[in-house]
């Protein structure tokens, strides 16, 4: 055991103290802050619009306008001018100088037939142009109605917004969480466990290559079981990334933390951050159940990565053998998407039961609020199951390959390592 | 002598194409130096690996402490050096040294204190917390030699160890495995430079092309292939010594300088006879010598023939299932 252990420390020492791992550690909470941060960031681009508003109205309808977008913080209404010969082009002029935004051109005919003009700098702010559109449309919508007849207060009821509020049912009890929350959750720990899985399993092939390349392997086998050495291997470096994960997860945490003021000094504006955003809440459950799948699958991939860097005599080689596990990560990781809006489909049913794709197929679908303990517990034990069987066979092709050198054992042979070894 | 440390028993390895050690037979008592001699591609590393359990014999068997048992029963008493020589290129020397210690069962503490105490005899103490990829070749051989020793094994197992060293470092090393036997530890180690293996031997075993040619203790093999080299020097005059020379029943072949002759003794003669036949012919001694062989020559007429033909084939010594 003592062994072991001393493989185990070696793997993780020797990580944390590279670069590399510090470089990832640190650009994790970069990627979520930008995560968190762009669609902010992108919509909220630039803060107030000045605007000034050309009105050409007959009636008060240009003030009333004016003083209603004034109000919803996102424009400022600089003037409002009436219109007449040249106006438009001097604005155009004043907007070219950037000392207004845009300008918005009001006349009789947006009651009567629904059109104005607005004119900016920039217009394809889907937000600005929608608040725009929508502000005149109900403002038009009152107007008529009053004209037609129609108390002002009764309109004012009719327009009373609808605001759908969506809540998760998980597990048989009604979350906090909305839709777009566990969309995002389940997102997001799919992509963590897809680039982990890939990361930490290409790490454990390297490391089986640099020995064997380095030839201190024949030392090494001389001292202890290949096994015991795979298991070393395994455990350290899985150790390595259990550390990145708690890295994440406090960063992750203290972002979320200060997110509202984070976003609120980048945006420049005060607007709720959540809509924009909406943040999943991760309990200790789903943190369990991520976990448990990311070690399994890890253990399942890595296993197999060790058995491919095994028979390959170089890095080059590896490269390329690798290309079966990557791709059977990749299907579990896409095939997954693919049913993220479908959890009880029967292919994400399938491909949560399976070993090879279950490690990212059942924490989207427990994210996603789909799943009961039982079906976790099923997968899970479907998952050990075949790691250990993976492993088995992998440590045998592993004890064979890391004495070979030259050519690379084609299909027959390796059943024959498997067999005898 | 007592049981021995290495017993190959009828020990045979094919790979495709050719047999690479062919009913290798031979025994290392404990506590000598022993040297596993011959040319390129003889079988030296292959059967060093078999000791090791690094490739199986498709036939024989190997014994280590005269226990059947895996090389890695046995890891805390064996120290090896590969032919092929690595280390984890990217850790410090020290924290190499100590790991590869811990893999053997040392206890860390004690495996940081004896590594540096190595590091420290062998000239390395400064660069224990440099990188192994920042040291010359020479440096990284010795580190990894010191790795051999660090869990301070009974059975040490060395594949060429002086290859690539310069004379300062070669004879630390020779100190040191002179050190160890006197401690009473077993050395094996093989090399194809015979002056190295005659200085240090006590034991040896040369083969050629996967068969042992000969193998026993230095001064048995010296005394069973030597005595049959004369050299003969003459003051002034050789009198009639060329008669002598040309019999064949007691020369079998000469070099004769006119001052200076080397004879090679026809099978079954006797010096002392020529020694009397040629004062007797009136020639003037000033040196009569029977020569004892270098292990160099012993081991260029053994091998002579074999180490061409093997020369000409590429050594294939890679391990194929």
């Amino acid at each position: 055991m003592r062994k072991v252990w001393a493989v185990v420390r070696r793997e993780f020492v020797e990580r944390i103290r590279k670069k590399s791992f510090w470089v990832m550690a640190l650009l994790g909470p970069v990627f979520f802050a930008a995560v968190f941060l762009m669609p902010l960031l992108m919509s909220g681009g630039g803060g107030l619009k000045r605007l000034v508003v050309v009105d050409r109205t007959t009636t008060t309808f240009g003030a009333v306008v004016a003083e209603r977008l004034d109000s919803t913080q996102r424009f400022f209404v600089v003037g409002r001018v009436p219109g007449g010969p040249g106006v438009e082009d001097s604005l155009a002029r004043e907007v070219g100088l950037k000392r207004i935004d845009g300008f918005l051109v009001l006349s009789d005919s947006l009651t009567d037939m629904g059109l104005a003009e607005y004119r900016a700098s920039n217009v394809s702010s889907l937000e600005d142009i929608g608040l725009l559109r929508e502000t005149l449309g109900r403002l038009a919508e009152r107007a008529r109605l009053e004209r037609a007849g129609v108390d002002p207060a009764m309109v004012a009821k009719a327009q009373i917004r609808v605001s759908l509020q969506t809540k998760k049912i998980a597990r048989g009890r009604t979350t906090e969480e909305s839709a777009g929350q566990s969309f995002s959750l389940a997102y997001f720990m799919m992509l963590i466990l897809y680039i982990s899985l890939l990361l930490y399993g290409v790490q454990v092939m390297g490391s089986v290559i640099e020995e064997k390349t380095s030839r201190i392997i024949e030392v090494l086998v001389s001292s202890l079981r290949p096994f015991q050495l795979l298991l070393g291997k395994l455990f350290g470096v899985g150790a390595v990334s259990l550390v990145q994960f708690a890295i994440w997860g406090v960063s992750g945490r203290l972002l979320l933390s200060q997110r509202a003021s984070l976003a609120s000094r980048m945006a420049g504006g005060g607007r709720d951050v959540g809509q924009v955003f909406q943040v999943p809440h991760v309990s200790g459950a789903t943190a369990l159940v991520f976990i448990a799948f990311f070690l399994g699958g890890f253990f399942l991939y890595s296993a197999m990565f060790a058995a491919v860097a095994a028979t390959c005599s170089t890095e080059q080689e590896a490269r390329q053998s690798q290309v079966p596990v990557t791709v059977l990560i990749m299907i579990a990781f896409f095939g997954s998407f693919a049913t993220l809006a479908n959890p009880e489909s029967r292919l994400a049913v399938t491909l949560s039961l399976v070993p090879f794709t279950s490690p990212i197929a059942t924490p989207a679908r427990w994210a996603a609020g789909n799943l009961t303990a039982l079906d976790v517990i099923t997968s899970l034990a479907l998952l050990v199951a075949g790691t250990v069987l993976v492993t088995w066979i992998a440590a045998r092709i592993y004890r064979v390959g890391i004495l070979m050198t030259g050519k690379r054992p084609n299909v027959r042979e390796l059943v024959r390592w498997i067999r005898t070894a | 002598m007592n049981s021995p440390v290495v017993v190959l028993d009828r020990v045979t390895k094919r790979f495709v194409g050719h047999t690479a050690v062919d009913g290798l037979s031979l025994s290392v008592p404990s506590g000598v130096i022993f040297g596993l001699l011959g040319p390129n591609g003889a079988g030296k590393t292959t059967s060093i690996r078999m000791i090791m359990d690094i490739i199986e014999p498709d036939e024989g068997e190997v014994r280590l402490f005269g226990e059947r048992r895996a090389v890695r029963d046995h890891a805390a008493r064996i120290g090896y050096l590969p032919e092929e020589r690595g280390l984890y290129p990217r850790m410090r020397v020290l924290d190499a040294l100590v790991f590869l210690a811990e893999v053997k069962g040392v206890a860390r503490r004690v495996a940081r204190s004896r590594a540096l105490e190595w590091l420290d005899r062998l000239g390395l103490g400064d660069w224990r917390l440099r990188r192994v990829n920042e040291l010359s070749k020479g440096m990284q051989q010795k580190v990894q030699f010191i790795a051999t020793m660090l869990h301070d094994p009974d059975l040490v197992i060395l594949d060429e160890p002086f290859s690539g060293l310069d004379p300062v470092n070669t004879q630390v090393l020779k100190d040191t495995v002179v050190e160890l036997r006197r401690r009473g530890k077993t050395i094996v180690f093989s090399t194809h430079i015979m002056e190295q293996a005659e200085k240090l031997c006590d034991e040896l075993c040369i083969i050629a092309r996967g068969r042992k040619l000969v193998d026993g203790a230095l001064s048995d093999i010296k005394r069973t292939h030597g005595g049959h080299h004369l050299v003969v020097g003459f003051d002034g005059s050789a009198g009639a010594a060329q008669q002598v020379f040309a019999e064949r029943a007691l020369v079998k072949k000469v070099d004769d300088y006119g001052q200076y002759a080397e004879l090679e003794l026809a099978p079954g003669a006797d010096a002392q006879q020529i020694l009397q036949r040629l004062v007797a012919s009136g020639a003037r001694l000033s040196r009569f010598e029977l020569m004892e062989p270098s292990l160099h020559k012993i081991f260029i007429d053994l091998v002579g023939p074999e180490a061409a033909r093997a020369a000409a084939r590429p050594e294939a010594e890679t391990v194929r299932a």
